[in-house]
């Protein structure tokens, strides 16, 4: 491979890494931060990416794709038509609106529940709507697919160079969402969350309306892997039932945080490129060792090396100490 | 709890006593808003609150303490006593993310005055440190510092005593009276170390089977048969 080439594959790389420090970030605020146990978070992958796909993709020549069926021909109503690619940006606010619509759904009925009643409730609901979209086909053309989803700005740049433009994209969406978790973990409402995470009971009698806390960060994490969901699509511009696998759009981005470091959201983002780092760098092993399983195999050390030498993962959470006696900030 | 009633001065350290299994910790629950009564009424200030949620009796001014602390364990010791005051503009997440400025003047402020409450519990040389390391009594005194940070009229406080070395004890029964002296706080208290709640606690109210069986000054407490009956047994 040539300089080019490795720079290419490099952007590339690092957009999938992105995208998934985006649901470690969301993951974070569920677990690092809240300690709710959802391990359904293909659920909300998929419904943040099959919206922000079903808001922006034109219904392709029936010449050229026969049967294909899918209800997601909004962006043909022309009312957005400003040059511009405003509907990615609808897009995105529609998967996060709908991400958080079913969290609330789904919160509101289990949150006041234990921890694994929401496990099982997430589980579940990430299944379904995976059996949602491959059995009815008038939605998302089921077990086919949804392809030619389009490129944001593709228009404005070459094919070729077309990565290099979709990082930055990824990158600002990464930042962004970074400071506004980050500013909101070191505010009194992540401190409230961490209490909720640390003693549920000693935090309602600190006065904490548990619920409602919990309820909110439920929400929120649910809205950033919408999200991420989003900005997957349009970088993969394929999507099917299939994508939404649980190992690499659930267990994957929990053994991203585990290894950066749950309830640092700095971890959450590292770990996600590491990990991503380690998925996609072992491809090229020979022989047997590139294969799948072993490659899972490979994040399984990584995780047990990481919880031997680093319990609390490589940067860990960070201890918040008073101004006064050392003058760091809360 | 069969038919407990009972009534509790403002301004008073009550000592609630009575063999293990009387209910004095079901009845903190109740009171609190842990666990919802099935009948009954629980009045606070002229208010019923029976059945009302924790969050919603501390609103009012009632703060409890647990049998065995409950600590926030990976959050610092300063961090869990800046928890509590409530409201705090910066646990609404618009304020938090849109008036940042608001936030950390408030924080300065609540953050002065967990130093000052654990300054008051003698736990300043541990402001950093993780909670879930602190000792069992250095707890209790942790638990007591929050309390006091809530600025509350009623505080219920469980066994404040046990598993702590005598020194420390002597802190903690300095804390309360200071607290109720000085701050005119109401408390409740249970307690099985008897020195402790004779020297400390005006009325004593004593409870067995879920029921009142007496109520009045550590002397006529300590001389009621009743009260001889139900922690020694009756005599055939």
């Amino acid at each position: 491979m040539d300089v080019i080439g490795v720079i290419s594959y490099s952007a590339g790389f690092a957009i999938m890494a992105g995208i998934y420090g985006v649901f470690a970030l969301g993951l974070n605020v569920h677990w690092g931060s809240t300690g709710l146990f959802n391990i359904g978070i293909a659920g909300f992958f998929a419904l943040g990416a099959y919206t922000a796909a079903l808001m922006t993709t034109q219904t392709p020549d029936p010449a050229l794709f026969e049967d294909f069926k899918f209800g997601g021909n909004w962006s043909e109503l022309g009312f957005l038509d400003l040059g511009i690619d405003l509907w990615f940006f609808l897009g995105l606010g529609a998967a996060s609106i709908v991400c958080g619509v079913i969290a609330l759904a789904i919160g509101y009925v289990t949150l006041r529940l234990r921890d694994d009643y929401l496990a099982i409730a997430t589980l579940g609901i990430a299944e379904t709507v995976r059996l949602f979209f491959l059995n009815e086909k008038w939605v998302a053309n089921g077990s086919k697919g949804l392809y030619r989803i389009p490129k944001f700005l593709g228009d404005w740049i070459s094919p070729e160079n077309y990565d290099y433009l979709y990082l930055v994209v990824v990158l600002v969406v990464l930042a962004a969402l970074y400071a506004a978790v980050e500013r909101a973990a070191k505010s009194p409402w992540g401190r409230v969350l961490r209490a909720i995470r640390e003693d549920e009971t000693a935090a309602e009698a600190s006065g904490k309306n548990v619920f409602n806390f919990k309820l909110q960060a439920f929400i929120m994490g649910a809205i950033i892997m919408g999200i991420g969901g989003a900005l997957f699509a349009h970088n993969v511009r394929f999507l099917s039932p299939l994508t939404f696998d649980p190992l690499l759009a659930t267990f994957i981005i929990w053994a991203m945080l585990m290894v950066g470091g749950s309830g640092n959201n700095k971890g959450a983002i590292l770990g996600a490129f590491l990990v991503w780092g380690i998925w996609s760098g072992t491809q090229f092993l020979p022989g047997v060792f590139s294969d799948p399983n072993f490659r899972f195999f490979m994040i399984g050390v990584l995780i047990v090396a990481v919880i031997l030498i680093r319990p609390g993962g490589i940067l860990g959470e960070e201890r918040k100490v008073a101004r006064s006696a050392d003058g760091a900030r809360i | 709890m069969d038919h407990c009633s009972m009534e509790v001065a403002p301004g008073a350290i009550t000592g609630l006593i009575g063999p293990n299994g009387a209910g004095k910790t079901t009845l903190f629950n109740l009171v609190s808003g842990a666990v919802s009564p099935s009948g009954g009424q629980i009045v606070l200030g002229g208010r019923r609150i029976d059945g009302m949620k924790m969050h919603q009796t501390f609103e009012l001014g009632l703060m409890r303490t647990f049998q065995i602390p409950r600590e926030m364990k990976r959050m610092t010791v300063l961090e869990n006593l800046m928890l509590v005051p409530a409201p705090q503009i910066g646990e609404s997440i618009w304020k938090a993310w849109l008036t940042p400025w608001r936030v950390a003047r408030e924080e300065r402020r609540i953050e002065s005055k967990a130093l000052e409450a654990l300054d008051f519990v003698k736990l300043s040389h541990l402001t950093n440190e993780y909670a879930g390391n602190l000792s069992t009594g250095q707890k209790k005194l942790l638990e007591l510092a929050r309390t006091l940070m809530a600025d509350p009229k009623l505080v219920l406080l469980d066994e404040p005593a046990a598993g702590v070395n005598r020194t420390l004890l002597r802190d903690i029964s300095a804390s309360i009276l200071l607290a109720s002296v000085e701050r005119g706080v109401t408390f409740i208290i249970i307690e099985h170390d008897m020195h402790l709640v004779m020297r400390l606690c005006d009325p004593i109210i004593v409870m067995a089977n879920g029921a009142v069986i007496a109520k009045g000054t550590p002397t006529q407490v300590q001389e009621d048969p009743r009260v001889l009956e139900a922690y020694l047994g009756s005599r055939r």
